[in-house]
């Protein structure tokens, strides 16, 4: 069984491709007077994040690493590094995406560290690279668990990890309308993830694919963009900083502050940690589910719509 | 890659980024235009608690608007707005500038650069109010 396997970085080999996929949007929205919007306190964040991800990546990056060669060293399979195998290892490790994703909208733990992704009020490449300094304490690297204890190696797993990410970069755009019928119809795209970003009651949980889409259509999550429902992009109840420390911490901050309010169950402090973002112990506070009811109780003719099915 | 070229990739990237933008006229953006302007603004942070009154600052940075619950500000933050209410809010003036000091990690300190007098008036609501 082979211990060490080496992969290209591509998140790092990618910088550059970032960089000047950057520069071509914004030319593109200059020149075209259309196609999305950048301001530079917003994108300098945005790219703060990023740096700050691959930071934490190289800091804290060993825990996971550590646990996946654990795993790895008890696993008694060992599929090997064929082009299928690492073609399989992809797909798997998106279906392994998609839950993590909704894990990490659902799960305010989880959301703590993917929030500050969601917290732009902008939609354009610089808001893909708006990443978690913080992922490593959501735990979530158990969902790769399975995947190497079937027998694919930690190190293609990350490459196939990074892979994935450096597809979800270009989707983070309003400068593309919406690709062909049969590409839409397998891959996220950006009319996909622009839903998925969409503060909108009708879009709020949904589009939680990585690369394919085909997730949440399988899963009951999917939400087409509406032409009649423009995109409102960032948080429910949108930041108010543009530092990228507060950006990182500041769910965590909140989720510190309701589980050390006096007066608490043992079980509501836990719920605040655990339960669904807007969750609180005296329904105070609005979920997804109370902020779509509260919409079709104003918009009674949206019920029965796309993302308002349920 | 090694960190050694990696690094001043990262850091010349972010400042070629932010100087282009700020060349081109894109730090910050349009204040609050109208009264209407306001009231959209913050009942996109707040819907269940409908603007019963406004007041919009001179300088369009910002608008006092009272609620059925209390006292919130809606202000412009970049090329977009937010809003808060003003619950536990603390204001302090410093030349023309208000200073608010809201218990939200956040949107701790917000300040807002506003006509001469008016950052004293509004201190002065919001002192009465919250």
């Amino acid at each position: 069984m082979m211990d060490t396997l080496n992969f290209p970085k591509v998140t790092e080999i990618a910088v550059p491709l970032f960089i000047a996929a950057i520069l071509i949007e914004l030319l593109w929205i200059v020149i075209k007077g259309r196609g999305g919007r950048y301001e530079t306190r917003d994108a300098v964040t945005s790219l703060i994040m990023g740096a700050g991800n691959v930071a934490s990546g190289i800091l804290l990056g060993f825990v996971a690493y550590g646990f996946f060669m654990l795993l790895w060293r008890i696993t008694p399979l060992d599929l090997g590094t064929s082009a299928w195998v690492i073609l399989l290892c992809f797909v798997l490790d998106d279906l392994r995406y998609y839950w993590v994703h909704r894990f990490g909208h659902r799960i305010r733990w989880v959301w703590a560290s993917h929030v500050n992704h969601h917290s732009s009020q902008h939609y354009n490449l610089t808001t893909a690279l708006r990443q978690t300094w913080t992922g490593t304490f959501t735990f979530m690297m158990v969902v790769r668990a399975p995947l190497i204890l079937l027998g694919f190696h930690p190190a293609m797993v990350l490459f196939v990890g990074g892979l994935n990410l450096v597809y979800q970069f270009w989707i983070h755009t309003e400068a593309i309308g919406r690709m062909p019928r049969w590409f839409e119809a397998v891959m996220n795209t950006p009319s996909h993830h622009r839903v998925h970003h969409g503060r909108n009651a009708r879009y709020l949980d949904a589009n939680y694919a990585g690369v394919f889409i085909i997730w949440d259509k399988i899963f009951g999550t999917f939400v087409p963009e509406q032409d009649r429902e423009k995109v409102d992009y960032g948080l429910v109840r949108n930041i108010g900083t543009f530092n990228p420390i507060r950006v990182a911490f500041h769910e965590w901050v909140g989720i510190f502050k309701d589980v050390t309010q006096p007066g608490l169950t043992w079980r509501e402090r836990w719920m605040y940690c655990v339960a669904p973002p807007g969750w609180s112990h005296d329904g105070s506070r609005d979920t997804s589910e109370t902020i779509k009811r509260k919409h079709l109780e104003r918009h009674p003719e949206d019920r029965g719509t796309p993302g308002f099915e349920a | 890659m090694p960190l050694e070229i990696l690094l001043p990739l990262v850091v010349m990237g972010i400042a070629g980024i932010a100087f282009t933008l700020h060349f081109l006229g894109l730090t910050d953006g349009p204040g609050l235009s109208s009264d209407d302007a306001a009231r959209k603004a913050w009942a996109r942070e707040f819907p269940d608690a409908p603007a019963t009154n406004v007041a919009r600052s001179i300088t369009g940075r910002a608008a006092l608007v009272e609620t059925g619950d209390g006292l919130g500000i809606v202000w412009r933050f970049g090329a977009d707005t937010t809003a808060r209410d003003l619950e536990g809010a603390e204001a302090q003036v410093k030349n023309d500038t208000l200073i608010l000091l809201l218990p939200d990690y956040d949107a701790r300190r917000v300040k807002l650069h506003l006509a001469p007098g008016e950052a004293e008036a509004w201190a002065e609501t919001i002192g009465q109010k919250t």
